[in-house]
């Protein structure tokens, strides 16, 4: 077939044009590692990576308060550092050495001490409707994050009201006897329960993805797919090669369908982007640590039919323009608009609704919708990585009628 | 006959005939010159090219052009810039369609799709049509490929037509390192792998040394020999009177005039030119209707006597007589005699006209 002899002298021309070669595989590599060391998530750094630095100034310095601090201390999103003094604590998150400030005031044993058991019960009409402030307790952040305060104040208000009860139930002890008969009998029950349901249950559950780089996750996709896409202007580029040589009126003027030709063309990117896309994935997971996800062989199928959308789109650009200005142009807007609609420059959950609405008419949204399934999820959703695959093919086709509709005018 | 340029003494003569390295013709390949009828109607008719017209945009490229070329034929296609040449070779090539008109190829009406048609054309365009980062053999062999040529029959014929074009030495050398010549040799021997009944060359000779020039004009030669047809399409007046047997001038997508080389010669001027010492005013009303006289230089005129190849030796002879009897009767003394015949070129200038072309 006249197809894979065009194929296999554009592959061989290729691996003599080392330099598009290298550039199309270490341009997105870099990108990635540059984007890494930015995150400080390079080389599995980001395993204590993005924490909150929180300043802590425990002015109660009690048992009771110890007990916020050292639920605090295990979540592993926070930071602890203590502070003897509030002032200083104050310049350290002025300075943005700390995001956020938590203050533990010196009555909080003694407004814990005032609190009854209706008051547990009754958070929002009680002696806590105050939140935190009913406790002596302040939180605030820098302006940077602004919310990172909000997530600290919630934590620290949940902890308390878990460790609050055993000192107000001190206060009640029938109730409170009673109360630890039916929690243990009811620890009992429950467990036996586990051990009859799940007895294989790992001890260490959790998210499949917990101990993985959630960064690269999200980082490594999306910035393939928007490398993938520009494979547009080297097609583009080819074309306007063979047209400037000449040889693409030999190859019109020699027996070959304009389709073999289409694909012809067309093969050599499609491999091109497939080495590309498996390169950045292997990068991904050897060097970030990324998880390919439960179900990693779902990346196989939208890996090739995202490169097919992009080759199929590449030839359609090469049959729009018509000279190496206008493949700069028009190729790099096009997909770098495409790019920044869809949400590869920033994670689609990021976007507001319309927007990532809009991004859907762009083949790297259905992309990028495919590998969030898989690389993110615990359990991916079959139908939507079909769906998406499905998607990625009409876009394939849809590109490719265009080009055949215009490969006549090709000279 | 296996024939090479060394043994070639006509290749010193840079355009007349000669032979080209390598090029093979037996005896049932060749297709006698002789064959071809004066009138420009061919017995063995390859091309058939009726009434073919096209036109972009309201602009017409060609209009009703109408042509044929037999196998074994040079047909010189000439005509000024902008005059259709190249998009009739480009519809002869399949790669614009017609408007309107016929062409018919080898019996087979023209259908750009059909594969066994593309099989019979061989095009050189005028632009380079190679890979630069391919060898010389690679670029032949992906070009053979694709019509279909494998194995042996391509290693033996890409060995062959490497021969043909000089480039043995160079077989694997890319073809970005080539000089223009050895290009131009190339672009032409891509055309030739596949062994086309009819060859269509566009001004295969742009921009290349004289030895290059002539070794391709002998592969033309050569191919003609073998039964193949060519339409030769060049700017190169002095290629076209040495190579081809027909010619036609085209401009602005007509045809202005088509025939063997003599026919379209006779038709132009061989002008006497006698130099005498003498003035216009005393001799031109006496030469009226006879000759033109042009002022020379002081006490010099040029008496200038028209005359078609075509007219008689008797009629010029007897214009003549007189014309020197009245210069006698004048006292004009004759210091010389010269006959100016004009060529293709003028011919080509008097039918498409001197102004400048874009």
């Amino acid at each position: 077939m006249n197809a894979s002899q065009i194929t296999r002298k554009d592959l061989l021309l290729l691996y003599r044009d080392r330099r598009t070669l290298s550039v199309l595989v270490a341009l997105p590599l870099a990108f990635i590692s540059i984007l890494g060391f930015s995150t400080g998530q390079l080389f599995n750094q980001g395993m204590k990576a993005r924490t909150y630095n929180v300043a802590l100034v425990d002015a109660a310095d009690s048992l009771l308060s110890e007990k916020i601090v050292a639920k605090l201390r295990d979540m592993k999103a926070l930071d602890i550092t203590n502070f003897s003094d509030l002032s200083a604590a104050k310049k350290a998150l002025a300075e943005d050495k700390m995001h956020v400030l938590l203050y533990i005031g010196p009555t909080y044993d003694e407004r814990v001490g005032e609190l009854a058991l209706w008051d547990l019960f009754h958070l929002d009409e009680g002696r806590l409707k105050d939140g935190l402030a009913s406790l002596d307790i302040q939180v605030e952040s820098g302006s940077f994050l602004a919310n990172a305060s909000e997530l600290v104040r919630a934590l620290v208000f949940s902890f308390a009201v878990q460790t609050i009860p055993q000192s107000v139930l001190d206060k009640y002890p029938k109730i409170k006897l009673s109360m630890a008969r039916a929690a243990s009998e009811s620890r009992k029950s429950l467990e036996d329960h586990l051990e009859e349901r799940q007895p294989s249950l790992p001890v260490d559950g959790g998210p499949a993805h917990a101990t993985t780089n959630i960064v690269y996750q999200v980082l490594v996709p999306s910035y393939t797919v928007m490398f993938v896409f520009f494979i547009v202007n080297f097609m583009a580029r080819s074309f306007i090669g063979e047209r400037d040589m000449g040889t693409l009126s030999r190859l019109r003027m020699a027996p070959v369908t304009r389709t073999g030709l289409m694909i012809g063309k067309t093969v050599p990117f499609l491999v091109i982007s497939l080495v590309q896309t498996a390169i950045l994935f292997l990068a991904g997971k050897l060097l970030f640590g990324m998880s390919w996800g439960p179900e990693a062989w779902l990346i196989l199928p939208v890996m090739i039919c995202t490169s097919m959308a992009a080759t199929s789109m590449g030839l359609m650009v090469a049959t729009l323009v018509r000279t190496e200005a206008q493949v700069s142009a028009y190729g790099n807007f096009l997909v770098l608009t495409m790019a920044g609609i869809s949400g590869c420059m920033m994670p689609r959950t990021w976007q507001p609704e319309l927007m990532q609405q809009v991004g859907l008419i762009t083949p790297h949204a259905w992309a990028l919708i495919a590998y969030d399934q898989i690389l993110t999820r615990e359990t991916p959703e079959f139908s939507v990585v079909w769906k998406c695959c499905g998607y990625l093919l009409a876009f394939t086709a849809g590109f490719f009628a265009v080009s055949w509709a215009r490969a006549g005018e090709l000279d | 006959m296996l024939c090479s340029s060394d043994d070639n003494p006509s290749r010193q003569s840079g355009l007349a005939s000669g032979c080209c390295k390598g090029v093979t013709v037996t005896a049932d390949e060749s297709s006698p010159l002789s064959a071809l009828a004066t009138d420009g109607k061919q017995a063995m008719s390859l091309l058939d090219v009726v009434e073919l017209r096209k036109s972009y945009d309201g602009h017409v490229a060609v209009d009703g052009l109408s042509f044929s070329v037999a196998a074994g034929e040079i047909f010189g296609l000439l005509g000024p810039n902008g005059a259709g040449k190249s998009t009739t070779m480009m519809m002869l090539a399949g790669l614009r369609a017609a408007d309107s008109g016929s062409v018919t190829i080898d019996g087979h009406s023209f259908d750009s799709g059909a594969r066994e048609l593309k099989q019979i054309l061989g095009v050189v365009p005028q632009d380079l049509a190679i890979y630069p980062d391919l060898t010389a053999r690679e670029n032949l062999e992906f070009f053979g490929k694709l019509y279909g040529i494998r194995g042996k029959t391509l290693a033996e014929r890409v060995d062959r037509i490497l021969g043909q074009i000089g480039l043995t030495q160079n077989a694997n050398s890319y073809g970005k390192t080539f000089s223009g010549g050895m290009k131009r040799r190339l672009n032409f021997g891509v055309a030739l792998l596949h062994q086309p009944k009819l060859v269509i060359l566009d001004e295969p000779t742009v921009g290349v040394d004289p030895q290059s020039r002539s070794h391709l004009l002998d592969c033309v030669r050569e191919l003609s020999m073998a039964g193949v047809g060519v339409i030769y399409a060049s700017h190169y007046m002095e290629e076209v009177e040495a190579l081809c047997q027909r010619v036609a001038i085209i401009d602005k997508g007509k045809l202005l005039t088509i025939g063997t080389l003599d026919e379209l010669l006779s038709k132009t001027r061989a002008d006497l030119h006698l130099r005498v010492a003498g003035s216009k005013p005393r001799l031109g009303p006496r030469l009226v209707g006879l000759a033109d006289v042009d002022p020379l230089s002081e006490g010099e005129v040029l008496v200038v006597m028209h005359r078609n190849r075509r007219d008689s030796t008797f009629a010029i002879n007897d214009r003549l007589t007189l014309v020197l009897e009245i210069l006698k009767q004048a006292g004009a003394e004759l210091l010389s005699i010269e006959t100016r015949e004009h060529n293709l070129e003028q011919l080509f200038l008097e039918l498409t006209g001197r102004r400048l072309r874009d």
